[in-house]
């Protein structure tokens, strides 16, 4: 701070400049701030306030989230799910990432085709495309028919097919940070440890695994933090024992018009997600968010 | 400060100050009108569109414009916070009756809407009542060779009737078909005794494979034989029979639920609202939008441009309206918030 100052008595015309430069990037950035402020900060202050205020001043909905077993149950079963979803999407996309990322040939090309284009795909059109493959008439009832296994099991309309409905849709979001991750990793280390003796396995396990640490990371809480806020697709697929914290507050705020019992439930939200976002800025940092 | 109504003042003021002798008819200002409707989109807008929507234009010079779906709570909001959405809104008896109660509807403007050229029961609660729509039980008549289930009682008797069933997420409807099944006359379901519908829920629960919310939904899960028997909207019940799908439609222990229309309490657009909601209530529009879509009319008159086949198969049909449940909107107002919070607990646990 001192020095600063002294370095400004010194050059004044240069702190002048400095000054005028910082007036110029606080005018640039006024606009967008001013739209956070009006489009992000006043709605969810907003929503804050209807959380305390209506229908009169209270904590009264906070309490009933923790009373009422059925509204503690979505808030559990919303993180647990979450968690599941993280981890499958974290053991098959893992593989997928791998490849792309390891191989420079027309597999790697395919794969992120792939990847990419059901990246892309409506989630509705993902979500919908479940309901046919897993249905009565569908692809995998007509396997279990061919192969003389009789009738299938009843695969929709339950956890399972809510479940792997969100991890297909969410997978993309974990293949992609991962691989942005493991392609900046320099091949030439792999190559150091094989030359010092290590075998693939303890190559990958010692060097390779560790530096795609970062995506793994990354993708986990991408695909954790959208999946707090999932609404349609357990809807579609899953039943209303699997009820998510976003279908709770839709129906509070549609069916029964508690806006301030809506506005506590999504406050709860709110706070999760920022606890694990603090949680990964206190370890990670924010900024390497994307790369 | 509502903004519209910011706009507006502020378009007068500009206009009387700077256009001058200019004169301005209603026949211009009736062309660059428009007016905004909440309706329940996919084919009910599209059938609205062609019974209500375009010949008013035509007649009139005033556009529509539609937002969908319906919602309750948005109309709320927007009546709060002087946001508006929307001048007109579809919406149901009962809700409506709510609304009434809420001060979120604007009265019937009777210097725009000529009492001669209603029908009688066509005023409630503010709204006018525009068309019928039947929740029925429908079931796939491929998957009952012996005869299906013909009454509620048999949708509850998995026994004799075995299959997939699912019904609509709806509290109101559901407790009404639960008390039905269990043995309550259909002009009796009404104070609705929620415990014993409740108890008479439990039996079936485990049964209903899913609660489906979705009209699309409905129609896909019993095309694609998903379900063998569901609660299901008689028009999108009778538009699968139209694409040739085995499909059987009770109307016995049927809810009918009368859909109005409705003013947004504080609209700008309240003339040329009530002049359109005038006009969508005459015979020929509602016959055109029933034959589009078989939710019954409202305007008995309506029933003249309706051929015999297809009147059999609406809801506001004298036969249909005998056997199925006796509504009671105050009682339905009343009690619907209890019982959906009710229900929705019942659904999660």
């Amino acid at each position: 701070m001192a020095g600063e100052l002294s370095g400004a008595a010194l050059r004044p015309e240069t702190a002048v400049r400095g000054a005028s430069r910082n007036a110029t990037a606080w005018l640039l950035i006024a606009p967008s701030c001013l739209a956070l402020v009006l489009l992000f900060v006043v709605p969810v202050a907003y929503v804050l306030l209807l959380s305390v205020t209506d229908p009169r001043l209270s904590l009264a909905h906070y309490q009933r989230i923790v009373t009422v077993p059925v509204y503690t149950r979505v808030m559990v079963n919303t993180f647990v799910t979450s968690l599941i979803v993280t981890a499958l999407c974290l053991v098959i996309g893992y593989p997928i990432a791998y490849v792309m990322a390891r191989r420079a040939d027309w597999v790697s090309t395919l794969v992120l085709t792939v990847v990419a284009m059901s990246f892309w795909t409506g989630f509705l059109v993902r979500t919908y495309a479940w309901l046919v493959i897993l249905g009565s008439k569908g692809p995998v009832a007509a396997a279990y028919g061919a192969l003389g296994l009789g009738k299938s099991p009843q695969l929709l309309f339950s956890t399972f097919s809510s479940t792997l409905g969100m991890t297909h849709i969410l997978l993309p979001y974990m293949v992609l940070a991962l691989y942005a991750a493991m392609k900046k990793i320099d091949a030439n280390h792999l190559k150091a440890a094989a030359s010092l003796g290590a075998r693939p396995a303890a190559a990958f396990r010692e060097v390779f695994l560790p530096l795609s640490l970062p995506g793994v990371v990354n993708g986990s809480l991408l695909v954790f933090v959208t999946c707090l806020g999932f609404f349609v697709t357990p809807v579609l697929l899953g039943t209303p024992r699997d009820m998510m914290i976003s279908q709770l507050i839709n129906q509070q705020i549609e069916e029964l018009l508690a806006f301030g019992f809506a506005s506590a439930v999504a406050v709860v939200l709110l706070i999760a997600t920022c606890a694990v976002l603090a949680i990964y800025n206190h370890y990670a940092g924010l900024d390497r968010l994307w790369g | 400060m509502r903004r519209r109504t910011f706009l507006k003042g502020f378009a007068a003021t500009a206009t009387a100050a700077f256009a001058g002798p200019l004169v301005v008819t209603d026949r211009t200002i009736a062309q660059t009108r428009t007016i905004y409707v909440n309706t329940w989109g996919g084919s009910w807008t599209a059938a609205e569109e062609v019974a209500f929507f375009k010949p008013f234009t035509e007649q009139t010079g005033i556009r529509v414009r539609t937002v969908a779906p319906v919602s309750y709570a948005k109309l709320k909001a927007q009546v709060q916070s002087g946001n508006y959405e929307w001048d007109i809104t579809s919406i149901t008896q009962a809700d409506l009756l709510r609304a009434e109660r809420e001060g979120l509807v604007e009265p019937v403007d009777w210097t725009v809407v000529k009492k001669e050229k209603l029908f009688p029961d066509a005023v409630y609660a503010n709204g006018l009542a525009y068309c019928a729509l039947g929740t029925n039980l429908a079931y796939r008549r491929d998957k009952f060779p012996q005869g299906g289930p013909k009454s509620w009682a048999d949708f509850w008797d998995v026994k004799k009737f075995p299959g997939n069933r699912a019904m609509l997420n709806n509290a109101v409807r559901t407790v009404q078909f639960a008390l039905v099944a269990d043995g309550v006359p259909v002009d009796k379901v009404f104070p609705l005794d929620v415990d014993r519908a409740f108890r008479k829920l439990d039996q079936i629960k485990p049964h209903i494979k899913v609660w489906w919310t979705q009209g699309n939904q409905s129609q896909q899960l019993l095309r694609d034989g998903e379900v063998d028997m569901i609660v299901m909207w008689n028009a999108r019940a009778s538009e699968l029979q139209q694409q040739g799908h085995p499909v059987e439609l009770v109307w016995p222990g049927a809810t009918i639920t009368t859909t109005m229309w409705g003013v947004a309490k504080g609209a700008s657009n309240r003339k040329p609202a009530w002049e359109f909601l005038q006009f969508a209530v005459q015979p020929k529009p509602q016959a055109d939008f029933a034959n589009k879509l078989y939710y019954g009319p409202t305007n008995p008159e309506a029933f003249k441009y309706i051929s015999p086949e297809v009147s059999r198969q609406l809801p506001t049909y004298p036969e249909n309206v005998k056997v199925a449940i006796k509504p009671d909107t105050v009682a339905e107002a009343d009690q619907t918030a209890k019982i959906q919070e009710r229900f929705t607990q019942w659904l999660a646990s």
